[in-house]
C-alpha cells in the first residue's frame, strides 16, 4: 500500500492536494482513500491530509502512523514539533520538501535514512496567488515519486477536481503542476509499493483503569486565566512584521488596537511591541500604521 | 452627546486583556472586536459563547480569558446569561457573594446564533429585560463550517452554499431593528475598524443595565476571501460606503454616529472581496451591483428625509 | 404534616423544602401544576425563590445548568416534548457537572402526540449523564426529590437528576402524603455547597470547553460515567440516612414478595403499584409471583438486580415504552445485565403495555404471569406481546372507519 501524507498550512490546499493525487490514482485503477484532518486549526496553522492507496482493497482507516511518503508543503514547518511533520518515519520514508534550501542543508539537518527530494520554492510572498498552486505542485510531485500514476491520470485528476472553481485557476495549477511533476523525474518510483505485514510487530498495550476524579477537576473546566498564552500562535506566520523604530512615530493606538489577537503589547516607554511568538502574520498592523514603519521580511529569512 | 473618556484614540486602552494564542484564523475581524471590546469591559466580566467561529477561543486547556466564561449551544447563549445572572443576584440578595465577586455577563455568539437560531432565546431574554450585553460577531456567514449562507449574508454574496450568478439570493437580516423593536435600552453598531466609535459605545452601554446589543460586523478574510492584512480597510470601506451604518438605539431613537459625508460607491467594498468577485469577472452585472447601491442610497435617503422631518 | 396532594405538588414540595434557590421554568401539560404550585408560594410570600419562565425548556435548562454552576440550589420541571426539546443541553450539563433536580412528569411522544403517559420522554434522556429516580407514589415524588438533591451534589458523584413520575396516573392525582418538616430536611440536606465549581469575580474559570482529539474527550465522558458509576453507592448511603431522618426507607430496587417467588413483574414507574395489586391476588390465589421495580435507573443498580433475581424462574418485563425495531427498552438492559449470570437464569418475557397511558388490566396482569410461568417450564420464552385486547382492536376500527382509513387488514385477526 501507498501511505502518503501531505503537511502544510491551513490554506494552503492540503486537502485539495490530497483530493488531486488520491483521485489520480483512482483513475490508475487503484484503490483509494484520502482525507483531511481538520481541528481548530485556521488559516496559516499546520494541518495535514492523507493518500491510500492500493491494488487490493483497503482496510486500514483513519492517520497514516506508517508513511511511505511525507510531503512538505511548507518547510517551515518541519521545525515545529507540534507540525508533527516527521512522525512515524521509517527508514524506508521518502520525505519531499518544498523548499529554498537545497537538499544538503535538508539532510544536514534532519539526517533521515531514506530518499530526500526537494521542490524547489520559488519566489514566495506567501499571498493568495502563490498558495493556490502549492497543493496543484505537490500531489503532482508525489504522483511521480510514487511511479505508478502517469502525467495524464494528473491531468484528468486537476481537471475533475480544479475545474469548478472557474477563472483560470485550472490552467495555473496545470502548468505548476506539470513543473513540479517534471522535477521530480529522477526521483521516479523511490517510493515503494509496501507490502510487508505489520501485525507480528505488535507491543503490549498499558491500559489503565480510569480512576474516578473529583468532580471539579474531571470538568472540561480551566481553573485559571490565559493559558492560551502557552499555544505558540507565532508558528502559523509566513511573513513577519517588523517595527522600524527609527520610523515609528509611537501612535501605538492605532497598531496594537487594531491587531486582531491582541500580539501587540505597549511597553513602558509607550513604545509598540510586537509579540512574535503568539503574532500569526495577518499584517493588519502593516497596511494600519500611517508612518509606514512596519517592514515585512519572509519568515525563513529572518531564522 | 454624553461626556465620554474617549476623545481621541490615545485614550484607548493600552493594556489588552483578551490573551493571545488562540485558534481563530489570522486576521480575523470578529477578534480584532472581542479584543478592543473587552479592555473596555474589564476583567470582571464572563462571557457565555455559543456555538460558532469563538467556540475555538476556548480548546481545552487552554483560554484566552483573564476571568470567566462559559460555553452553552448555539441557541441558547442568552439563556446561559439568565441563569448566571440570577444566580448572582440570587447570592448578593442572600449575601452569599459579595459585590466584588460579581461579574457581567456577557453573551457572545456570531451571526448564526444572533440571526437564527437564538433569536428565540435572544427575544426571551430581551423581554425578561435581563440585564447583560449580547456582542455578536457578525461575519455574515456560518463562518465555522465554512461560510455558508446565513440570515446575515448580503444580498449577491457568494457563499459555501450560494454559488450561483448572483450570489446569495435573500437580503441580509435587520437585527438592528429586530433588537430595537423590542424597545431594550440599548442597541449599537460597530466595527473593529472604528475603535473609537467602538469605545465610545461600549462605554455608553456599560452605565446601562437590561439587555444591550453590540452588533459588530467582522470582516473574515477566510470566509469574504481577502487578504488578512486588509480586515481593517474593509471594516473603514463597509462604513464609508455607507453599507454598515454606525448608529446606536438608545432612549427610543435611532443615532447615527458616523454618517459619511461623501460615500463612496459600493463597488469600492465589494470589488475587495472574493464572494463579490463574480459581480466584476468575467463582466460586471451592473444591474445587480446598481441594486445593491440603490438599496443602500435608498437607506441613507430615507434618513436624510427623516432627519429633516424631525428637524421641522 | 399529612396532606392529600397530587403528584405534582409532591414535587413542588420537594423543592420547597430543599429551599431551591431557583427556578427556570416552562409551562407543559401535565407539568404545569408544578411549577404553577411554586409560584403561587412565591407570589404569597410563603417561599423565597427566584422563578423565570424561559421561552423554551432548551432555554430552560441551559439556565437551570448555568445558575446550579455558578453556585445556587436550582429545580426545574418538564414533560415528554419538552425533555426532547431539551436534549441538546441535557447532555450539556451534565458534562458540566452541574447539580440539580429536574422533574419530569412523563407523557408520551408525539407522533402521534398524546397527553398520556408513557416512557419513552424518559428513557429518551437515559444516556444523557443525568441520574434517573422512578416514583410509584405521590409519597415517593417528595421523597425522591429530597434525595435527588442529596445525591446530585454529593462530592463524589456533581451530577443533574431527574425524578421521574407519570402523568396523570400520578400528577393529577391526590393522595395522601407525609410532608416532613423544614427543619428536618435541613439536616438531611445541607446548603448546597458549588465546590470549585462556579464562577465567581477574581477566580478565573473557563468551563465547558472544546476539546480536540480522542484523548481529552474519553477521558472527560468516562468521568461523567464514573461518577455515575458511584452513585450507586451514593444512592444507598442517601437513602439510609433519609430513613433515618424520616422513617420511610428506599431501595434502589424495590423487590415486593419476591422472597419465594417464583416468577416476577419488573416494571417501573407508578403502573408497578397496579402490579403489586395484582401480585397481592395472585398470591392469594397460591401463586408465587413477585414484582421488582428499579427505583434508580441510572445510574442501573445491577448487583441489587442480580441478588433480587438469583433463583427466580422467570420475569415478565413490562415495558411502558417501545424502541421501534427492537422493541421494549428495559427488556433489553435486564437481558444484557443478566447474560452473565450463570444458570440456571431467569427467563426474561417481554411485553410492551401501557403506552399513551393504555390501562393495563389485573386479568391481563394474570395473563403475564401465566405466559411467563409456562416460559419458564419451557425454558424459552415465546415472542414479545403488545398489551393490545380485541376489544382495542374493534375501537381502533370504529376510529379508522370514521377517519375513512382503508382497512387493509380485513377482518380482526
Amino acid at each position: 500500500m501507498y501511505r502518503i501524507r501531505f503537511h502544510g498550512r491551513g490554506g494552503q490546499g492540503m486537502k485539495t492536494a490530497s483530493r488531486i493525487l488520491g483521485t489520480a490514482f483512482f483513475f490508475e485503477g487503484f484503490e483509494v482513500q484520502d482525507a483531511p484532518r481538520y481541528g481548530a486549526e485556521r488559516r496559516g496553522a499546520p494541518i495535514f491530509a492523507y493518500v491510500r492507496a492500493d491494488r487490493k482493497t483497503i482496510f486500514e482507516r483513519g492517520v497514516i502512523n506508517n508513511p511511505g511518503l511525507i510531503i512538505v508543503a511548507d518547510d517551515s514547518l518541519v521545525g515545529i514539533p507540534a507540525a508533527g511533520v516527521l512522525h512515524g518515519i521509517g527508514t524506508d520514508t521518502v520525505v519531499l520538501i518544498h523548499s529554498r534550501e537545497h537538499a544538503e542543508v535538508w539532510q544536514n539537518r534532519l539526517n533521515l535514512k531514506g530518499v530526500l527530494c526537494i521542490l524547489p520554492a520559488t519566489e514566495e510572498d506567501g499571498s493568495l496567488r502563490t498558495w493556490r498552486t502549492i497543493g496543484a505542485a505537490c500531489s503532482a510531485a508525489a504522483a511521480q515519486l510514487t511511479g505508478v500514476v502517469s502525467w495524464d491520470a494528473v491531468v484528468a485528476s486537476l481537471t475533475e477536481e480544479l475545474s469548478g472553481l472557474g477563472g483560470n485557476w485550472l490552467a495555473e495549477n496545470l502548468a505548476r503542476a506539470q513543473w513540479a511533476y517534471d522535477q521530480m523525474s529522477p526521483f521516479s518510483g523511490c517510493v515503494e509499493l509496501e507490502t510487508k505485514e505489520t501485525a507480528a510487530l505488535s507491543t503490549s498495550v498499558d491500559w489503565i483503569d480510569l480512576p474516578c476524579e473529583e468532580a471539579q477537576w474531571a470538568a472540561p473546566a480551566i481553573h485559571t486565566g490565559k493559558t492560551s498564552e502557552q499555544a505558540e500562535t507565532g508558528l502559523w506566520r509566513t511573513l513577519r512584521p517588523v517595527i522600524d523604530s527609527e520610523r515609528c512615530k509611537g501612535c501605538w493606538w492605532l497598531c496594537s488596537t487594531f491587531c486582531p489577537d491582541g500580539a501587540i503589547q505597549v511597553d513602558t516607554a509607550g513604545r509598540p511591541q510586537i509579540d512574535y511568538a503568539h503574532c500569526k502574520g495577518c499584517l493588519v498592523c502593516v497596511a494600519q500604521c500611517p508612518a509606514h514603519a512596519i517592514d515585512v521580511h519572509p519568515e525563513h529569512s529572518t531564522e | 452627546m454624553t461626556e465620554t473618556r474617549f476623545k481621541s484614540m490615545k485614550d484607548l486602552p493600552a493594556r489588552h486583556l483578551l490573551g493571545t494564542g488562540t485558534a481563530l484564523c489570522s486576521g480575523c475581524g470578529g477578534l480584532e472586536v472581542l479584543h478592543e471590546t473587552y479592555d473596555l469591559l474589564g476583567e470582571k466580566t464572563i462571557f457565555i459563547n455559543a456555538a460558532g467561529c469563538m467556540t475555538l477561543l476556548s480548546v481545552y486547556p487552554y483560554t484566552p480569558f483573564e476571568e470567566s466564561w462559559l460555553y452553552t449551544s448555539m441557541a441558547s447563549a442568552p439563556a446561559g446569561a439568565q441563569g448566571i445572572r440570577d444566580a448572582f443576584d440570587i447570592l448578593l440578595a442572600k449575601g452569599r457573594l459579595s459585590p466584588g465577586e460579581d461579574l457581567q455577563t456577557v453573551v457572545l455568539t456570531g451571526d448564526g446564533a444572533a440571526y437564527g437560531m437564538g433569536l428565540s432565546a435572544t427575544s426571551g431574554a430581551i423581554e425578561r429585560n435581563l440585564d447583560f450585553l449580547y456582542l455578536c460577531y457578525d461575519n455574515e456567514g456560518y463562518g465555522n463550517t465554512g461560510q455558508q449562507t446565513s440570515a446575515a449574508t448580503p444580498y449577491g454574496a457568494r457563499t459555501a452554499t450560494s454559488h450561483g450568478r448572483r450570489g446569495n439570493p435573500g437580503l441580509k437580516k435587520d437585527l438592528f431593528a429586530i433588537w430595537a423593536a423590542h424597545r431594550p435600552p440599548y442597541v449599537a453598531t460597530v466595527v473593529g475598524a472604528e475603535p473609537l466609535d467602538l469605545a465610545r459605545k461600549i462605554e455608553r452601554a456599560q452605565k446601562i443595565r437590561g439587555p444591550r446589543l453590540i452588533l459588530a460586523l467582522a470582516p473574515c478574510p477566510t470566509g469574504w476571501g481577502y487578504n488578512p492584512e486588509q480586515t481593517v480597510e474593509i471594516g473603514k470601506l463597509a462604513v464609508r460606503t455607507g453599507i454598515w451604518p454606525l448608529k446606536e438605539f438608545i432612549d427610543g431613537k435611532v443615532v447615527h454616529t458616523k454618517i459619511p459625508k461623501q460615500r463612496l460607491p459600493v463597488t469600492d467594498y465589494l470589488q475587495r472581496q472574493g464572494r463579490f468577485a463574480h459581480l466584476f469577472t468575467p463582466k460586471p452585472n451592473e444591474p445587480l451591483l446598481q441594486e445593491i447601491q440603490a438599496r443602500v442610497d435608498a437607506y441613507w435617503d430615507e434618513l436624510a428625509c427623516s432627519n429633516q422631518n424631525t428637524a421641522d | 404534616m399529612r396532606a392529600m396532594i397530587t403528584g405534582n405538588q409532591a414535587a413542588a414540595w420537594g423543592a420547597r423544602l430543599a429551599a431551591i434557590d431557583y427556578l427556570p421554568a416552562f409551562p407543559i401539560t401535565p407539568q404545569t401544576e408544578i411549577i404553577e404550585t411554586i409560584a403561587q408560594w412565591v407570589e404569597n410570600g410563603e417561599f423565597a425563590c427566584r422563578m423565570v419562565t424561559l421561552e423554551s425548556e432548551h432555554s430552560m435548562i441551559t439556565a437551570a445548568g448555568a445558575a446550579a454552576a455558578t453556585g445556587v440550589r436550582v429545580f426545574s420541571a418538564t414533560s415528554s416534548q419538552g425533555l426532547l426539546y431539551a436534549m441538546e443541553m441535557l447532555y450539556t450539563v451534565a458534562g458540566w457537572r452541574a447539580p440539580f433536580v429536574l422533574a419530569n412528569v412523563s407523557r408520551g411522544l408525539a407522533s402521534p402526540i398524546t397527553l398520556e403517559p408513557d416512557h419513552n420522554d424518559v428513557l429518551a434522556a437515559r444516556d444523557c449523564g443525568f441520574l434517573q429516580l422512578h416514583c410509584a407514589t405521590c409519597q415517593e415524588v417528595l421523597d425522591a426529590v429530597l434525595i435527588a438533591y442529596r445525591l446530585a451534589e454529593d462530592a463524589q458523584v456533581r451530577l443533574p437528576v431527574i425524578v421521574n413520575l407519570d402523568g396523570f396516573y400520578l400528577s393529577f392525582t391526590r393522595e395522601p402524603v407525609q410532608i416532613p418538616a423544614i427543619h428536618q430536611v435541613s439536616k438531611f440536606l445541607p446548603p448546597f455547597d458549588s465546590l470549585g465549581l462556579k464562577f465567581r469575580a477574581g477566580k478565573p474559570l473557563s468551563d465547558a470547553m472544546a476539546v480536540l482529539g480522542g484523548t481529552p474527550y474519553s477521558y472527560f465522558r468516562y468521568q461523567n460515567h464514573l461518577a455515575a458509576m458511584r452513585a450507586v453507592n451514593a444512592f444507598t448511603s442517601s437513602a439510609k440516612a433519609f430513613g433515618d431522618a424520616f422513617g420511610r426507607h428506599y431501595q434502589a430496587i424495590e423487590a415486593y414478595r419476591c422472597d419465594d417467588a417464583d416468577v416476577v413483574f419488573l416494571m417501573i414507574g407508578s403502573f408497578a403499584t397496579k402490579a403489586k395489586a395484582a401480585v397481592d391476588r395472585l398470591r392469594k390465589a397460591g401463586q408465587s409471583v413477585g414484582l421488582v421495580r428499579p427505583f434508580l435507573l441510572r445510574p442501573f443498580p445491577v448487583d441489587d438486580l442480580r441478588k433480587i433475581l438469583d433463583g427466580k424462574r422467570g420475569v415478565a418485563v413490562v415495558d411502558q415504552n417501545l424502541s421501534p425495531g427492537t422493541g421494549g427498552i428495559l427488556h433489553k438492559e435486564l437481558a444484557a445485565h443478566l447474560y452473565d449470570v450463570p444458570d440456571p437464569r431467569p427467563v426474561l418475557v417481554s411485553f410492551v403495555g401501557g403506552l399513551g397511558g393504555r390501562d393495563i388490566s389485573n386479568d391481563e396482569f394474570y395473563a403475564m404471569a401465566d405466559v411467563t410461568r409456562e416460559a419458564s417450564e419451557q425454558g424459552r420464552p415465546p415472542p414479545p406481546r403488545l398489551l393490545f385486547t380485541r376489544q382495542d382492536w374493534r375501537e381502533m376500527r370504529k376510529l379508522q372507519a370514521i377517519a375513512h382509513a382503508r382497512q387493509s387488514g380485513g377482518a380482526a385477526p
